[in-house]
């Protein structure tokens, strides 16, 4: 086959017959056989699987991309981390500098999709990044990040045994789980008329008439959407049916007669008032009693989630990129993170998202006032993982679609 | 013979010279805009990488895919499509802004270069002051003036205009409006000011002295006078309007307000139809090509006709 550019077929035909590729043999190598004797004309690569909770994914470890051995000291060059802002405790990279007598610098990115086209073109070495699992998959394939060597990560143990092995990186190969997340409705208890949960469907609250115009959802192409499928009882929220695809489009188009808006500032938008209901991460839910005004206590705040965990779920993941200068050091930092107070810390004074720690039971956490109680249900538990629906990775043609929906309801037609 | 030989002989040597002195603006042009152009282009006549899902762009002018520009094109000539209901709303938003923008800059600017007198300085600094600020933080200033409890509610309640606080932050294509006005106005007013400023008094008084009243001398002296000044005023804020995501982003966050900008930003910022942003980057500054076209022909027209 020849080279898709110049091919007579459209790039997106491409992508859907590589897509076809993706789910028949579940490979990438149809995709790089139709790229064949481009730039990586010797270039054998492993296959890229789909990894779904139900099928997980071991990813392999390559000659060419080897672990580093055990046993060394750590470099004692700038520890450079690469994340989301506001997503590490400050404190927490002064306290790693001055332990190991280096310097910390962090990098923040917007999305994650842009920190990876930066990591993929090798022009960026970092030693720590934190990717999602949903992305992983592309990551290891394009070998840019480096196996793990779990001698230096003793502090695994401290996570639940659920993501000590996850579906997406069965033995932890390649990450570590960083913080866990759910995806529930936030709303004001002292402003709405009805509560999610009085509500058979509660995902209906969306469309209660009440909330016209304080009413947000995520601005996330995946997260709003599979709210919107949930609704209709769909489980499969990675679903790449059209119809299904077309159904949740017709459903978030439905909400702009509630004058519905978007944002990712959740944890302000609910307790400073612009919303009474607002699709939320459970790590928002918990920071947002930080932003309330004067006057206004946390019982003003209420989270609703699934009880028995069946709602959108997530972790994200810590790891180390292959081009990273100080392999050890970082390996020493993902395992500091790990530490069960370290990570509580990280937690509880600044980030508000959860570490899996096995350690970390809801009722502590509302005993120590890190929770206040009627926002229990933004609390992760471990359960929640065996029920909860991931946000898996797509296939090329799969993504397309959902992203021209979620562009097309952006678009306020 | 020999005295006009080196005549002519001397002014080529300075026309050479004269044109050196454009090298460095030339140079920057190439480097800093028309190269990176280039990419833009190679990156929405390309692909993406089969394997990161980034973009691939297609260096060879021959070899340009074309599938992004026809999904664009199609959503733009489709009725009802979404680039094209996008499209429109910024056509209108950036109309009515750049309108109103024009009707708040000319008395300002009128104002302040014919009556300023010895306050003129201070007058210009203290409107150009407050947009030191970047514009994020007055955005951002704006919801908090907006809200619910803001002091635009307080002071319209205050005096009776409305019964109750309104929520100016629930997706309002007035408030975008707003912001695009008051984002941008002052780059209205300079060009304004500098223009009317220089007009020669003595024209004026002709024109009253030929029995004019003062709004016939406005109408029929300083106004045509000024239409390169209102030109001008006009292509600087509507260009960088044209492009506007984040005012929509801040003061409305609703889907129906949503500009074009809003939808390029959605392609780039994430998935892996970076080309499909790209094209629509290209597709915009070509429409804006088009009114800039329009903007120097209309300029020199303005200019003929003013016998210059």
């Amino acid at each position: 086959m020849s080279h898709p550019r110049e091919s007579r077929y459209g790039r997106r035909e491409f992508l859907g017959r590589s897509a076809a590729g993706v789910v028949g043999l579940s490979s990438l190598s149809t995709i790089l056989a139709a790229c064949g004797g481009a730039d990586n004309g010797n270039f054998k690569p492993p296959e890229l699987m789909l990894a779904r909770p139900d099928s997980p994914v071991t990813w392999p470890l390559l000659d060419d991309n080897p672990m580093i051995a055990s046993g060394l000291e750590p470099e004692s060059g700038t520890l450079r981390i690469y994340n989301w802002n506001g997503y590490l405790w400050p404190r927490i990279k002064k306290d790693f500098a001055k332990e190991y007598g280096v310097k910390v610098e962090e990098t923040f990115f917007t999305t994650l999709d842009e920190a990876i086209s930066k990591i993929a073109s090798g022009a960026v070495e970092f030693d720590v990044f934190f990717p999602t699992p949903d992305r992983l998959g592309r990551l290891v394939v394009g070998k840019t990040l480096q196996p793990l060597n779990h001698d230096y990560l003793p502090n695994l143990a401290n996570v639940w045994p659920s993501v000590q092995d996850p579906w997406y990186d069965k033995e932890s190969r390649y990450t570590v789980p960083y913080v866990t997340w759910t995806t529930g409705i936030g709303y004001r208890t002292d402003k709405v008329s009805t509560t999610p949960d009085s509500l058979s469907n509660p995902y209906e609250i969306y469309w209660d008439e009440a909330n016209r115009g304080k009413l947000y959802l995520l601005d996330d192409g995946r997260d709003a959407p599979a709210h919107m499928l949930l609704k209709n009882g769909v489980e499969d929220i990675n679903t790449e049916d059209i119809e299904q695809i077309a159904l949740a489009k017709d459903e978030l188009k439905s909400l702009y007669d509630l004058n519905v808006k978007v944002s990712t500032d959740d944890y302000t938008n609910l307790p400073e008032g612009r919303a009474w209901v607002h699709q939320m991460w459970s790590g928002s839910a918990i920071s947002a009693q930080w932003y309330l005004p004067e006057g206004t206590g946390a019982d003003a705040l209420g989270f609703w989630f699934p009880q028995d965990g069946a709602g959108t779920i997530g972790n994200d993941n810590i790891a180390i990129p292959r081009n990273a200068k100080n392999p050890v050091l970082a390996h020493h930092f993902l395992n500091y993170l790990l530490d069960s107070k370290h990570g509580y810390d990280n937690f509880s004074n600044y980030v508000g998202y959860q570490p899996p720690f096995t350690r970390l039971d809801p009722d502590r956490l509302i005993a120590d006032g890190i929770v206040p109680a009627n926002l229990r249900t933004a609390i992760v538990r471990e359960s929640d993982f065996d029920k909860g629906y991931f946000l898996t990775e797509l296939t090329p043609a799969g993504q397309t679609e959902w992203q021209n929906a979620w562009a097309e309801f952006k678009a306020g037609v | 013979m020999s005295d006009s030989n080196r005549l002519v002989g001397q002014e080529r040597r300075s026309d050479g010279f004269w044109a050196c002195l454009a090298l460095p603006g030339v140079g920057w042009l190439a480097l800093f805009f028309l190269l990176p152009f280039y990419v833009i282009l190679c990156v929405a006549f390309g692909t993406v990488d089969p394997i990161f899902q980034t973009p691939s762009p297609e260096w060879n002018p021959l070899a340009w895919n074309t599938a992004a520009f026809e999904f664009v094109f199609e959503g733009l000539f489709t009725s009802g499509a979404a680039f094209q209901t996008v499209f429109v709303r910024t056509l209108a938003y950036v109309a009515i802004a750049t309108a109103l923008a024009l009707l708040i800059a000319y008395p300002v600017a009128y104002y302040v270069a014919r009556y300023g007198g010895r306050w003129k300085g201070l007058l210009l600094v203290g409107l150009i002051a407050p947009f030191f600020i970047s514009y994020l933080m007055r955005m951002l200033a704006w919801i908090n003036l907006l809200q619910d409890d803001g002091w635009v509610n307080d002071v319209l309640v205050w005096v009776g205009i409305l019964d109750a606080p309104r929520n100016w932050l629930d997706g309002r294509a007035s408030s975008v409006i707003l912001g695009l006005v008051y984002g941008y106005v002052p780059f209205m007013i300079l060009p304004l000011y500098a223009f009317l400023d220089r007009i020669d008094k003595s024209l004026l008084e002709a024109a009253r002295d030929l029995g004019a009243s003062p709004f016939q001398a406005f109408r029929m002296v300083t106004l045509p006078l000024s239409m390169p000044a209102i030109l001008a005023g006009i292509v600087i804020i509507a260009l960088p309007m044209f492009g506007d995501y984040y005012t929509p982003d801040l003061l409305s966050q609703s889907p129906s307000t949503s500009m074009i900008g809003n939808q390029i930003v959605l392609y780039i910022q994430g998935g892996q139809q970076i080309p499909v942003g790209a094209a629509l980057v290209v597709v915009l500054m070509l429409f804006l090509s088009v009114l800039m076209g329009y903007y120097l022909y209309a300029t020199a027209r303005a200019q003929r006709r003013l016998g210059r």
